[in-house]
C-alpha cells in the first residue's frame, strides 16, 4: 500500500512534466497533417456553400396576416336608374311630340305616351309640370329602372356580417443583377376563408376582378405577381437611376404607418393605391442639394391596352377606345427619417369608362339588362355567369396632385398631415356605367310597345353623351397620429373625401372598400401589440359615413345617398349610409 | 461526417446566439443622429475610417461589433453606454437584412 502511494506520488510529479514536454517533430508532422486533412474537408464544405449561395439568386423574404373583420353596413339601398334631359323632355312635350291633349277636357288623351306615363308616375309628371310653371326644372332628373315613381324609397336594410376571416400572404424577392443593377419582385395572395373562384358578384367596383386592384381584394388563393420591377441605379456614374415594371405603387406613404410596417412605396398612398406597369425615372437631388433624402422621379404608366386582346382580329372596329397612359412626377423634397414631405403630381390621359376585369353577373341586373337571359336563369337562382367586362369609351382624363408631410419625432410620436386634390375632365362621351364624373344622359322617347303603329310609352333612350360635360374638381384630406404606448403603439386616422373626390387607392386592402378613396367622412383608431420585431397583433375600428356615391369611381354623376335613400336620386350599384368595421389580425413577418 | 455534426451543432448556436444578441431597448432616431455627428466624420467615402452605412453589416453582426466592442476604444470614449446602445439600434434597424422601404430608385 505504501508503495503504491510512493508511486502514484512520483506518477503525479511526473505527469505535468510529460504534458509539458516539447512535442516531438514526429508529433508535429502528425498534427500538421490532422490539420491539412481537416482543412481539406472544410475547404469541401465552403466550396458547396459558395456554390449553393452562388446559385441561389433570389433573396426571398414575406408576411403573411391573418386578420378577422365583423363588418356591419347600416341603411342600404338600391334604385338603379338613369338620368333624363328634362329640357328636351320639356320641348317635345310643347312641340306636341309626347304630349296629345284632349281640347274638350284639357288632359292627355288616353292611351298616349303621356297619359300612361302620368298614370304609372304622378309624381315625376306633379314635379316636371310644377318645374315648368315655376321655371325651376332642373336640367336633368332621375328615373329608377325598377319602376318606382319620385320620392319613393326602394327600401332600406342592414347589413351584418359579424365574422369574416381573411389571409394575406406577400413573398417578397430581391435580387442582384450586377453592382448597380437590382431586382424586386413581391408575389401576393390575399383571399377570404372559403372561397377561391377568384371573382365575386359584383355588387361594388370592389367585387371586380382586374390588373390594379386583385392584390388589395380578395381573389383567390392565386399568388400573384403584385410588383416586379429592376432598378439600374447610378447609370454611368451619374445619380440617375431607371426602374421598369410592375411598379411599387401600393402602400405608400403616409399609409404605412397603419400597415406598422416601413414605406410600403413610392407614390403618395393617399393618391396613389393601385397596381400599374410602368416606368420610373430617379435622379438623387440630394447629392446636388445637400438635403437629405431629396430626389425626383419622373413616372409612366399605362392603366389599359386597347388594341391587344379584345378582339381585334376581327376588325370590327366595336369599341372606340384608345390606351389609356399615366405621367407625372413624385418628387420627395424631404427624407430625413424625421421630417418627410413629398409632392405627388400626374394625370391620366384617355381615361376609359371602367378597366378591364372580371365579375359575376348579377342576378338582379338580369332583368334589367339581360332580360331573355334571366327567363332560362330562373331555373338556376344560385348561379352565376362568369363575365369579362371591357371598357366601350374614352371618357375623358383626370388630374391628381397632392403634399403629404409625415414627422416622426424621437419619443416614437409619428404624426402626418395629407391634402390632395383631383379633377375630371369630360370629354362628353358616355359609356354603359356614364361619362367622367357624369351619367350617360338619357331622352324620354315616344314608343309603341303594343304593335299596333301607334305610340303608347315613354321610354329612356341613352345618347352616349354625359349630363354634364363641364371640369369636376374635388378634394381628400388624410391626418393621423401614432403614440406609443404599453405593449406598442395606438394611432388614430381620420379622412375626407369631397362630392368629385376620384384618387387611384382603389387597391387598399381594407373589406368594405379604400377608405381613402371614400365620399365622405372615415375614422379608424387601433392598437399594434408589437410581440416581437416580427410579429405584431392589431386590433381597431373604421367607421364611414358616406355622403356621395361612386366612392373609388371616377364614372357617373355623384348622388346624395340620402337622395338615393328618399328615392330623388338613383344608383347602378349598392349604397350604404354609414358602415363599421371591428377588426383584429395577427401578422408574421419573416 | 464529425464535422458536419459540429457544424450543424454550430448553426444552431449561431441562431441561438443570433436570436440571443437582437438588440432591443435603444433609441434608433437618437442613435440616426449620434451615428451622423460621431461616426460619419471617419466613416464618409474617402474619410480615415472608410465610408460604412447600416448597410454596410448585417442585423447580427452590428450586434456582434457593438457587444464585443470591435472598434477602437478612444473614438468611443466620448460616447455613453446608452449612446452606444442607441448608435446600435439605428444600425440594427436599417441593416442590410433588415426591413427596408419598398420604393424604386
Amino acid at each position: 500500500m505504501r508503495n503504491l502511494f510512493i508511486l502514484l506520488l512520483v506518477g503525479m510529479l511526473l505527469l505535468p512534466a510529460t504534458a509539458m514536454a516539447a512535442p516531438t517533430l514526429e508529433d508535429l508532422q502528425l498534427k500538421i497533417e490532422d490539420l491539412s486533412n481537416e482543412l481539406d474537408e472544410m475547404y469541401d464544405i465552403v466550396e458547396k456553400n459558395e456554390t449553393h449561395t452562388a446559385k441561389d439568386r433570389i433573396e426571398w423574404y414575406g408576411d403573411m396576416r391573418t386578420k378577422v373583420d365583423s363588418v356591419h353596413y347600416q341603411d342600404i339601398t338600391w334604385n338603379p336608374g338613369v338620368s333624363v334631359d328634362l329640357f328636351q323632355f320639356r320641348d317635345d312635350v310643347f312641340a306636341g311630340n309626347i304630349l296629345a291633349l284632349d281640347p274638350s277636357t284639357g288632359q292627355p288623351v288616353a292611351g298616349t305616351p303621356l297619359a300612361n306615363f302620368a298614370a304609372t308616375y304622378p309624381q315625376h309628371l306633379m314635379a316636371f309640370m310644377q318645374g315648368v310653371q315655376n321655371n325651376t326644372l332642373p336640367a336633368v332628373g332621375a328615373f329608377s329602372m325598377l319602376g318606382l315613381d319620385l320620392g319613393e324609397s326602394a327600401g332600406k336594410g342592414d347589413l351584418n356580417n359579424d365574422i369574416l376571416y381573411t389571409t394575406r400572404l406577400r413573398l417578397g424577392m430581391k435580387a442582384e443583377v450586377w453592382k448597380n443593377v437590382n431586382f424586386s419582385g413581391r408575389l401576393s395572395m390575399y383571399k377570404n376563408w372559403g372561397d377561391s373562384t377568384g371573382i365575386k358578384v359584383f355588387d361594388s367596383w370592389d367585387a371586380f376582378t382586374m390588373d390594379g386592384t386583385n392584390g388589395g381584394n380578395t381573389s383567390g388563393d392565386w399568388l400573384r405577381v403584385e410588383r416586379a420591377y429592376f432598378d439600374w441605379k447610378d447609370i454611368g456614374g451619374s445619380d440617375f437611376y431607371l426602374s421598369i415594371g410592375r411598379r411599387p405603387s401600393t402602400y405608400g406613404p403616409p399609409s404605412q404607418f397603419r400597415e406598422n410596417e416601413m414605406r410600403g412605396g413610392t407614390p403618395s398612398g393617399h393618391l396613389v393605391h393601385f397596381n400599374f406597369d410602368g416606368i420610373t425615372a430617379g435622379y438623387k437631388l440630394s447629392k446636388l442639394t445637400g438635403i437629405e433624402g431629396q430626389t425626383v422621379r419622373f413616372c409612366y404608366g399605362q392603366g389599359f391596352e386597347s388594341q391587344y386582346g379584345n378582339g381585334e382580329l376581327y376588325n370590327t372596329n366595336d369599341f372606340a377606345t384608345k390606351d389609356t397612359h399615366l405621367g407625372g412626377i413624385n418628387f420627395d423634397i424631404l427624407n430625413d427619417g424625421t421630417n418627410f414631405l413629398q409632392l405627388t403630381a400626374f394625370g391620366a390621359m384617355d381615361v376609359v369608362d371602367g378597366f378591364k376585369g372580371e365579375f359575376a353577373f348579377p342576378s338582379q341586373l338580369m332583368p334589367l339588362f339581360a332580360p331573355t337571359i334571366n327567363q332560362d336563369a330562373q331555373n338556376f337562382p344560385n348561379m352565376n355567369f362568369q363575365v369579362r367586362y371591357q371598357p366601350s369609351t374614352v371618357i375623358g382624363d383626370i388630374l391628381l396632385g397632392g403634399l403629404g408631410y409625415v414627422r416622426q419625432e424621437e419619443n416614437g410620436v409619428n404624426y402626418f398631415a395629407s391634402l390632395a386634390y383631383t379633377q375630371l375632365r369630360p370629354n362628353g362621351d358616355a359609356g354603359l356605367f356614364g361619362g367622367m364624373g357624369s351619367d350617360n344622359l338619357y331622352v324620354a322617347t315616344a314608343i309603341d310597345t303594343d304593335g299596333d303603329g301607334t305610340e303608347d310609352q315613354i321610354m329612356p333612350m341613352p345618347t352616349n353623351k354625359v349630363a354634364d360635360d363641364s371640369n369636376q374638381d374635388g378634394y381628400g384630406v388624410y391626418v393621423g397620429i401614432q403614440i406609443p404606448s404599453p405593449g406598442g403603439k395606438v394611432g388614430l386616422e381620420y379622412n375626407y373625401g369631397s362630392e368629385y373626390w376620384a384618387p387611384f387607392t382603389q387597391a387598399q386592402d381594407d373589406v368594405i372598400g379604400s377608405k381613402l378613396a371614400t365620399r365622405g367622412h372615415v375614422g379608424e383608431a387601433y392598437y399594434i401589440f408589437d410581440i416581437n420585431p416580427n410579429m405584431f397583433i392589431k386590433v381597431g375600428g373604421l367607421y364611414y359615413d358616406y355622403e356621395y356615391t361612386g366612392s373609388g369611381s371616377p364614372v357617373g354623376t355623384p348622388q346624395k345617398v340620402d337622395d338615393v335613400l328618399d328615392g330623388t336620386a338613383v344608383s347602378l350599384l349598392p349604397v350604404a349610409d354609414t358602415a363599421w368595421d371591428g377588426y383584429a389580425s395577427l401578422t408574421v413577418k419573416f | 461526417m464529425k464535422l458536419y455534426k459540429l457544424l450543424a451543432i454550430a448553426l444552431i448556436l449561431a441562431f441561438v446566439a443570433t436570436s440571443a444578441l437582437a438588440i432591443e431597448g435603444g433609441n434608433s432616431r437618437k442613435g440616426k443622429y449620434l451615428f451622423k455627428k460621431s461616426c460619419k466624420a471617419c466613416h464618409s467615402e474617402g474619410a480615415e475610417g472608410g465610408n460604412v452605412t447600416p448597410l454596410s453589416k448585417t442585423m447580427s453582426q452590428w450586434d456582434r461589433m457593438f457587444k464585443k466592442a470591435k472598434h477602437d476604444p478612444k473614438a468611443w470614449e466620448g460616447l455613453s453606454e446608452k449612446d452606444l446602445l442607441d448608435i446600435n439600434q439605428f444600425l440594427y434597424d436599417h441593416a442590410s437584412d433588415s426591413d427596408q422601404p419598398e420604393t424604386c430608385g
